[in-house]
């Protein structure tokens, strides 16, 4: 049986089309798809994305259990910051990627839908195994998490909360209240665009949040969005989708997440990535644009000259720039920027380009001409 | 919001409608195949001249998140197809029943057409 969010009968009221996603029964769309894309990309809108998980680490050794176990070494991110990280198996591939929060004294981090059991387990069973003075506690179910994205998102809130928006910087975190509500927020987001993300307990109290956000986002032609567009808000970004990206076992290296790793440190997996990391010749992230008319879907295989040379692993159409855009493992000498490869979908080439991500730059809203074909 | 079922057409148990004119079939989707399915964003049509056999897939017709296949309801070879949806695929949406036809055919077997679902029957199910 699928779980819903505590708002699934504000949802169903929004007209919500449902689909089941990691266990879960989630709006996929309120109207359209590409209007709740556009949306976001050129005002703001309201995603509930509840399903995400919330894992409370708190305890002395919290900043070391968070420097073994992701490629980040905690101590760097003071009270009040959060920062994108990557948890790993000794072999280097990646069990999840996460959002961490320095709150005070303790840490919460926001693995993906379906993973807090694993998450919360692993790092249990870690700190048990180095005689860390730590607990993780999965809190998901306590939690209703809210995405507020768009140009217009800072102005939204600010009606509603007595925090200076302005000052929280960007993967700033603190609690404080919105709509009389008290709440975690943090300037983060999975669209690319300006945005805030709630973490909001007890999930009672979320319903008025979501109703004064939705209130004082009308005069901007605010919409609620579902997973639909936040798949393709983030593919037009190249943000990974763990389930996708990360499927069948993938390093952060393969995955182009060698940014994300600070490497002065001791971490779960290092020494394997350190391997790899000389050899250097392993299939890669790659962004694909159609230069012809189709739309890549996961698991296309990618040719080059009728030869197999990676597979999609995330795809879909931009709604931004009317063409087809693909992620997928290609190999690493075949992903030159600019190489014309052939993406295949149903047993017919379709042409793609290789591209720097994002796909959609910055601010397109704004200025879409600037998009470079 | 009900979804329109026209009258004079028939239909098929997997939302396509038929429109006959002598021995030629205009093929299209219902109006509720394309509330399913939403935006529109690209439609793959057969080349003219194809063969098709009944049942067997005519042409795929994607939204942003799914594929859906369109059966061919009848047997019969590909005459003309709705061109002008390679570059506004929208117009099914809009139009299922009228601009957003997809593939006319010249029927093979007549006796096919009397299988076909009438406006009654397609409403009902």
């Amino acid at each position: 049986m699928a779980i819903r969010s505590p708002l699934y009968p504000v949802q169903v009221k929004l007209g919500a089309r449902f689909t089941e996603f990691a266990g879960f029964e989630m709006p996929i769309q309120y109207s359209s798809i590409l209007e709740e894309h556009m949306t976001v990309r050129k005002a703001v809108g309201l995603f509930d994305v509840s399903h995400m998980s919330n894992v409370w680490i708190t305890g002395p050794d919290a900043e070391k259990l968070i420097t073994l176990t992701t490629v980040e070494d905690a101590s760097r991110i003071p009270d009040g910051k959060s920062q994108y990280t990557v948890i790993l198996r000794e072999d280097g591939t990646i069990i999840d990627d996460t959002i961490f929060m320095h709150l005070g004294n303790q840490y919460m981090m926001i693995p993906n839908a379906g993973m807090n059991e694993i998450v919360t387990c692993w790092l249990n069973d870690q700190a048990k195994k180095h005689h860390l003075k730590v607990k993780a506690e999965d809190v998901s179910r306590e939690y209703v998490i809210l995405a507020v994205q768009g140009p217009k998102s800072r102005e939204t809130l600010q009606k509603l909360t007595d925090t200076d928006l302005s000052t929280v910087q960007f993967f700033g975190c603190l609690f404080t209240k919105v709509a009389g509500v008290e709440c975690i927020l943090s300037h983060t987001g999975y669209t690319g665009e300006l945005g805030f993300e709630l973490q909001i307990t007890p999930i009672a109290r979320a319903e008025k949040v979501f109703s004064a956000i939705l209130e004082a986002g009308k005069e901007f032609g605010i919409r609620p969005i579902g997973l639909g567009a936040r798949d393709t808000l983030r593919l037009e970004k190249c943000f990974m989708l763990a389930g996708n990206e990360f499927e069948g076992g993938h390093t952060p290296l393969e995955a182009t997440l060698g940014w994300t790793i600070f490497w002065e440190h001791n971490f779960i997996g290092k020494e394997t990535l350190l391997k790899q990391k000389a050899q250097g010749t392993f299939p890669k992230m790659t962004c694909l644009q159609c230069t012809e008319k189709g739309i890549p879907r996961q698991h296309c295989e990618i040719h080059k000259d009728g030869k197999p040379v990676g597979m999609v692993t995330s795809g879909t159409l931009s709604p931004c720039l009317g063409i087809g855009i693909a992620m997928g493992y290609v190999q690493h000498d075949k992903r030159e920027p600019g190489s014309i490869l052939d993406i295949i979908v149903r047993d017919k080439p379709v042409k793609a380009k290789v591209v720097k991500p994002p796909f959609v730059p910055k601010d397109w809203a704004q200025k879409p001409e600037a998009v470079v074909t | 919001m009900a979804n329109e079922v026209r009258e004079g057409l028939r239909y098929t148990k997997t939302h396509e409608w038929v429109k006959l004119a002598g021995s030629k079939a205009k093929i299209g989707i219902t109006d509720h195949a394309q509330e399913e399915l939403t935006d529109i964003v690209f439609v793959e049509l057969p080349a003219v001249g194809k063969e098709v056999k009944k049942g067997e897939e005519l042409c795929v017709v994607e939204s942003v998140k799914s594929v859906s296949e369109v059966y061919a309801p009848v047997s019969g070879k590909v005459v003309a197809v709705n061109t002008k949806l390679d570059d506004s695929p929208e117009i099914i949406n809009e139009k299922p029943y009228d601009d957003g036809w997809l593939v006319e055919l010249e029927v093979k077997d007549k006796k096919e057409l009397d299988m076909l679902l009438d406006a009654a029957s397609y409403k009902k199910m």
